[in-house]
C-alpha cells in the first residue's frame, strides 16, 4: 500500500509538473521518456490551470503507461438474474470508454437480488475489492453501523474530485444521507416523493366487470383520481364477473406505500403519524390510519377478495397478477408509473390515485451509493461515481446496455429494444432503473415521457406533505435487543390483521401487547430523545 | 532395573512406533490441516462476540462493549420461547429418529430379497432434497386454497377444512414428522452398517439353539448396536442448542403466527438480525450455542461414563 502510494504521489508530482506546460493533456504518451527534462523545465512554472480531478485523471494514465493496465474500479449493484450473460461485453466496451475518460477500467458487479445483500456485506467484512456499491439491500444505516461506508468529504474529497456531483444532487439532498454530521453516501436521483396508495388493476379485468372509467377525473400525473368507496365498488363488480381470479394481490406495503406516516429511523416502531406538522414519536399501530387499513382489509378478506394463502404467499404482488389469477394490487404512483407496472404485471394496468403525496424522512437517504471504506484509491471511485451521475455515456452503458446491440435511439433520442431482442433474450437488462444513480442521465424508454426527469423533479420539489424530519437518520446498535424482539412480535401477531384474517379489534390489541412487551415504548423514547436532539440541532421544532 | 527396562522397551516402542505409523500420520496431514484451518483457526474471531463490530477499526481493532451483545438472547419474553422450542424439539427428534432409524436399520438388514438396495435408495431420497423444496411440498398438503389434504381428503370425509398455517397445535407433530421423514435414511445407514459388521456366527448359533427372530433381534442386535447409539445420542445432544434452519424456517413458510411453536434460536436470530446485519450480535448466539452445547455433551458424556465406562465417547 504505501509503496503504491509512494509511486503515485511520485508519478502525480512529475505530471503535475509536466501539465503545468501544457505538454502532458494533449501527449500523455511522452510522459516517461520527458520526465527529466519536464522536471528541470518547470521547476519554476506554477502548476497552471489543471484542476485536481483532472489531474488525478492524468495520474493515472501515467501509472498505466508503465504498468500496462489500467487501475480497476468495480461497481456493485442488484439486478433480479444475477449477473446478465453480456456482462463481459459491457464491462469491456464501458472500460474502453473509461479509460480514455478516466484513466480507469470499469467492472459493474452484478448479483442477484436475493443474494446481493449478503454478498456485499461479506465483500465489505473481508476486504475484497468493491470500491463503489449500492446501499439498496444491505440497508445505508447497517453499512454506515458497521463502519463500512467511506467518508465522502475527508480532505475535500467530494468537492475536489467530483465537483459535477454537487450540480445534480441538491445539496439538501446530500444534507439527507448525512448521519451524524457525515456525508457517507450520493442518493440515487429519482422520485423521492410518493403518490401514496395507488391501485393498480389489470385493464382488462375493468372492461370484463363493465367498469366506467369516464365518470373519474385525472389527476396531475395523469391516473384516475377516485375515493376508497369507488374502489370498493370496483372490486365488487370484478369478483363477480371473475369469480374464479383472486381480486386482491396483498403485500405488507399499507404503511409504506398507502399512507403518510412517516417511517422515521428507517422502522415502524415509534412514527410520525402527522409528519409534515409535528416531531411527536407514535405507535402506528395503535393510530386509527392503521386501524382503518386493517378495517378495510378484514372487509375485502370477508367479501373474498384475498387469497386465503396470502400469508403464507411470498410471491411478489405485480409477479402474482403476472401469473393470471390476480387482478389488483395496490403500490405507489409517481410519474410514468403506469408503463412500469404495466411491464411487471405483463399486462395493461390502470392506475387509481387514492391517497396523497407524501415525501417521508428516510424517501432520499433509502439506499445512497457509497464508497468502501477499504478502497484503495478513493478518489478514482468518486470521479467514476461522478460520471455515473453525469456522463450519458457511462449512465447508458449502466442502465441500458450497447447502443446497437441491446438497444436502438429513435429519432427522437429515446429507445427500444435492438434488433432481435426482447427483455427475454436482451444480454443486458438489469431492469433497476430506480436504484442507478442518475437514470435521468440516460435516454429514456419509448412511450415515456421525454423529459421524465424533469417531471419527477417538479413532483419532489411540489409535493405538499413532506417530512419534517427529511434528513433524521438514527443508530438504534444500542436497542438492537428491543429491535430484534420488536420484529419478531410484529412478524408473529402482523400476518393476520393485515390481511384480514382476524377481527382487527382483537388483532390489534393482539399486536400491541406483544409489541408493548417487546419493548416499543423504551424504543419509542430512545427515538424520541434522538429526533429531539437532531430537531435542536438542525433548528427545526 | 526393572523399570528401567521397561521405560527403555517404551521409548522403543513409541519410536518404532512412530516410524511404522508415520505414513498413517502423513495420510492423515490434510484431515488435520483441514481441521486446524477451519475449526481452529478461526477461534480467535470469537472476540467479536464482545465487542461492537466497525469495519474500520477491524475485528481486533473494534471496542469492548462487553456482554451486551448477547442481552437480546436473554432480556427478552422470546427468550424462554426460543430456548424451549430449541430444545424440546431436539429431545423429541432425537428420540424419534433413533427409534425409526434402528428399526429402519433393522428391517433393512434382515431382508434378502434383490430389491433391498431400492428400497434403501427410496428411503435416503428425502435427506437427498432441499428443505425449500421440503417446505413446498408440505405446502402442496396443507395450503387452504390448493392443499391436497383440505381439497381432497378433508372433503372425502366431509369434514371441515383446516387453515394449517393459522393453526398453533399441529405443528409440533407436522415439524416432526416432516424431520423424521427427511433423515431417517440418512440416519439408519450407520446403524445398519453396524449391524451388518456384526458376526454372522452369533445369529448363526443362536438359531442352532432354537432361537427366535425377534430374539434374535433384541438379545443380539439391539445389545450389540447401543454403543452406536449412545455415539450418535451423544453427538446429537452436543448439538441441541441448534436447529435445522430450513425446518423451522421454510417449512412452517415463516408463518407469524406459528412463532410461538416454530421460533428457535437461530430462526429468531436469523429474523432479528436480517436487516441490523449486526456481525458481533451473531456470533454472540454462536458462542452462546456452542458454549452450551459443549457443556451439555461433557455432561451426558460423564453421565454415559458412570453408567456404563465402555460406551462413553472420552
Amino acid at each position: 500500500m504505501k509503496k503504491f502510494l509512494a509511486t503515485l504521489l511520485a508519478s502525480a508530482m512529475v505530471v503535475a509538473t509536466l501539465s503545468g506546460c501544457g505538454q502532458a493533456k494533449d501527449e500523455p504518451k511522452e510522459v516517461s521518456s520527458t520526465t527529466e527534462t519536464a522536471v528541470s523545465e518547470t521547476a519554476e512554472t506554477e502548476s497552471g490551470d489543471v484542476t485536481p480531478a483532472q489531474q488525478a485523471i492524468l495520474d493515472r494514465k501515467a501509472e498505466a503507461e508503465k504498468n500496462g493496465s489500467y487501475e480497476k474500479v468495480i461497481i456493485s449493484f442488484f439486478d433480479w438474474t444475477g449477473a446478465p450473460a453480456g456482462i463481459e461485453r459491457i464491462n469491456q466496451k464501458l472500460s474502453e470508454y473509461t479509460e480514455e475518460k478516466l484513466g480507469v477500467d470499469v467492472e459493474l458487479l452484478i448479483i442477484d437480488s436475493a443474494a446481493y445483500s449478503d454478498d456485499i456485506k461479506l465483500m465489505l467484512s473481508s476486504g475484497e475489492q468493491v470500491d463503489l456499491f449500492s446501499t439498496c439491500g444491505p440497508g445505508y444505516m447497517t453499512c454506515v453501523n458497521n463502519g463500512y461506508t467511506a467518508d465522502l468529504e475527508e480532505d475535500d474529497l467530494l468537492g475536489t474530485y467530483a465537483p459535477g456531483l454537487k450540480d445534480v444532487v441538491r445539496s439538501d439532498y446530500f444534507d439527507a444521507c448525512r448521519v451524524g454530521g457525515t456525508l457517507y453516501g450520493v442518493p440515487p436521483i429519482k422520485d423521492y416523493a410518493i403518490q401514496t396508495a395507488a391501485i393498480c388493476i389489470g385493464t382488462e379485468y375493468l372492461e370484463g366487470a363493465n367498469v366506467d372509467l369516464s365518470r373519474f377525473t385525472k389527476d396531475s400525473l395523469g391516473y384516475y383520481k377516485c375515493s376508497w368507496d369507488d374502489v370498493d365498488e370496483m372490486f365488487a363488480k370484478m369478483h363477480e364477473a371473475f369469480p374464479d381470479k383472486t381480486v386482491y394481490s396483498t403485500q405488507d406495503n399499507m404503511l409504506t406505500q398507502g399512507s403518510c406516516v412517516d417511517n422515521i429511523g428507517g422502522d415502524y416502531y415509534g412514527t410520525l403519524l402527522d409528519p409534515a406538522n409535528s416531531l411527536k414519536v407514535e405507535n402506528v399501530y395503535e393510530s386509527e390510519v392503521f386501524k382503518t387499513w386493517c378495517d378495510r382489509f378484514y372487509r375485502w378478506n370477508q367479501a373474498g377478495y384475498i387469497s386465503g394463502d396470502a400469508m403464507t404467499d411470498k410471491n411478489g404482488a405485480s409477479a402474482r397478477i403476472k401469473s393470471g389469477s390476480y387482478m389488483a394490487m395496490m403500490a405507489c404512483g409517481k410519474p410514468a408509473y403506469e408503463n412500469q407496472i404495466s411491464g411487471e404485471c405483463g399486462r395493461p394496468m390502470t392506475v387509481f390515485d387514492v391517497g396523497e403525496p407524501f415525501m417521508s424522512s428516510s424517501a432520499v437517504s433509502s439506499f445512497p451509493w457509497c464508497i468502501n471504506q477499504n478502497c484503495e484509491d478513493k478518489v478514482a471511485a468518486i470521479q467514476v461515481l461522478e460520471a455515473l451521475y453525469t456522463d450519458p455515456v457511462v449512465a447508458n452503458f449502466v442502465c441500458w446496455g450497447e447502443e446497437g446491440v441491446e438497444y436502438v435511439v429513435n429519432a427522437d433520442t429515446t429507445i427500444n429494444w435492438g434488433p432481435g431482442v426482447d427483455s427475454n433474450t436482451s444480454e443486458y437488462y438489469p431492469n433497476v432503473l430506480w436504484m442507478m444513480p442518475n437514470q435521468y442521465a440516460a435516454h429514456v424508454w419509448e412511450g415515456d415521457p421525454i423529459d421524465v426527469g424533469e417531471q419527477t423533479a417538479i413532483f419532489n420539489d411540489t409535493c405538499p406533505v413532506k417530512s419534517k424530519a427529511l434528513g433524521f437518520t438514527w443508530d438504534n446498535s444500542e436497542y438492537a435487543a428491543e429491535y430484534t424482539a420488536l420484529q419478531n412480535a410484529y412478524e408473529e401477531f402482523s400476518g393476520k390483521v393485515i390481511y384480514g384474517f382476524v377481527d382487527p379489534e382483537t388483532g390489534l390489541k393482539e399486536l400491541n401487547d406483544a409489541l408493548k412487551a417487546a419493548g416499543l415504548d423504551e424504543y419509542m423514547a430512545a427515538k424520541q430523545a434522538a429526533l429531539d436532539a437532531w430537531a435542536k440541532e438542525a433548528g427545526i421544532n | 532395573m526393572e523399570k528401567e527396562k521397561k521405560v527403555g522397551t517404551d521409548k522403543k516402542t513409541l519410536k518404532k512406533r512412530l516410524k511404522r505409523y508415520i505414513p498413517i500420520y502423513f495420510m492423515a496431514l490434510p484431515g488435520l490441516l483441514y481441521l486446524f484451518i477451519n475449526n481452529y483457526m478461526p477461534l480467535p474471531g470469537l472476540v467479536l462476540a464482545f465487542k461492537k463490530f466497525n469495519a474500520k477499526k477491524g475485528i481486533f481493532g473494534s471496542d469492548f462493549i462487553g456482554f451486551k451483545n448477547f442481552k437480546y438472547l436473554f432480556a427478552t419474553k422470546d427468550a424462554f420461547v426460543i430456548t424451549r422450542n430449541t430444545i424440546l424439539y431436539n429431545l423429541a427428534f432425537i428420540v424419534v429418529n433413533t427409534v425409526l432409524a434402528v428399526f429402519v436399520a433393522i428391517m433393512l438388514a434382515e431382508m434378502t430379497s434383490k430389491i433391498k438396495k431400492t428400497y434403501q435408495c427410496l428411503i435416503l431420497m428425502p435427506f437427498m432434497i432441499s428443505m425449500v423444496i421440503v417446505s413446498y411440498l408440505v405446502f402442496g398438503f396443507l395450503s387452504s386454497d390448493n392443499g391436497f389434504i383440505n381439497n381432497t381428503l378433508l372433503r372425502a370425509l366431509g369434514k371441515e377444512p383446516i387453515k394449517w398455517y393459522m393453526e398453533k397445535k399441529y405443528w409440533p407433530f407436522i415439524l416432526v414428522f416432516v424431520n423424521a421423514w427427511k433423515v431417517t435414511g440418512y440416519n439408519c445407514i450407520i446403524y445398519l452398517s453396524t449391524i451388518l459388521g456384526i458376526d454372522r456366527g452369533i445369529y448363526e448359533s443362536a438359531s442352532i439353539d432354537g432361537c427366535s427372530k425377534w430374539r434374535q433381534i433384541t438379545k443380539i442386535t439391539i445389545p450389540l448396536l447401543k454403543p452406536t447409539i449412545i455415539m450418535m445420542t451423544l453427538l446429537a445432544i452436543g448439538r441441541i442448542f441448534y436447529s435445522d434452519f430450513g425446518l423451522f424456517y421454510q417449512v412452517p413458510q415463516n408463518q407469524g403466527a406459528l412463532f410461538a411453536v416454530t421460533n428457535t434460536i437461530d430462526t429468531y436470530v436469523y429474523r432479528g438480525l436480517l436487516e441490523l446485519g449486526n456481525m458481533s450480535m451473531s456470533s454472540a448466539a454462536g458462542l452462546y450455542q456452542s458454549i452450551i452445547g459443549f457443556i451439555l455433551i461433557l455432561s451426558a458424556n460423564l453421565a454415559v461414563k458412570k453408567i456404563e465406562p465402555e460406551s462413553a465417547l472420552f
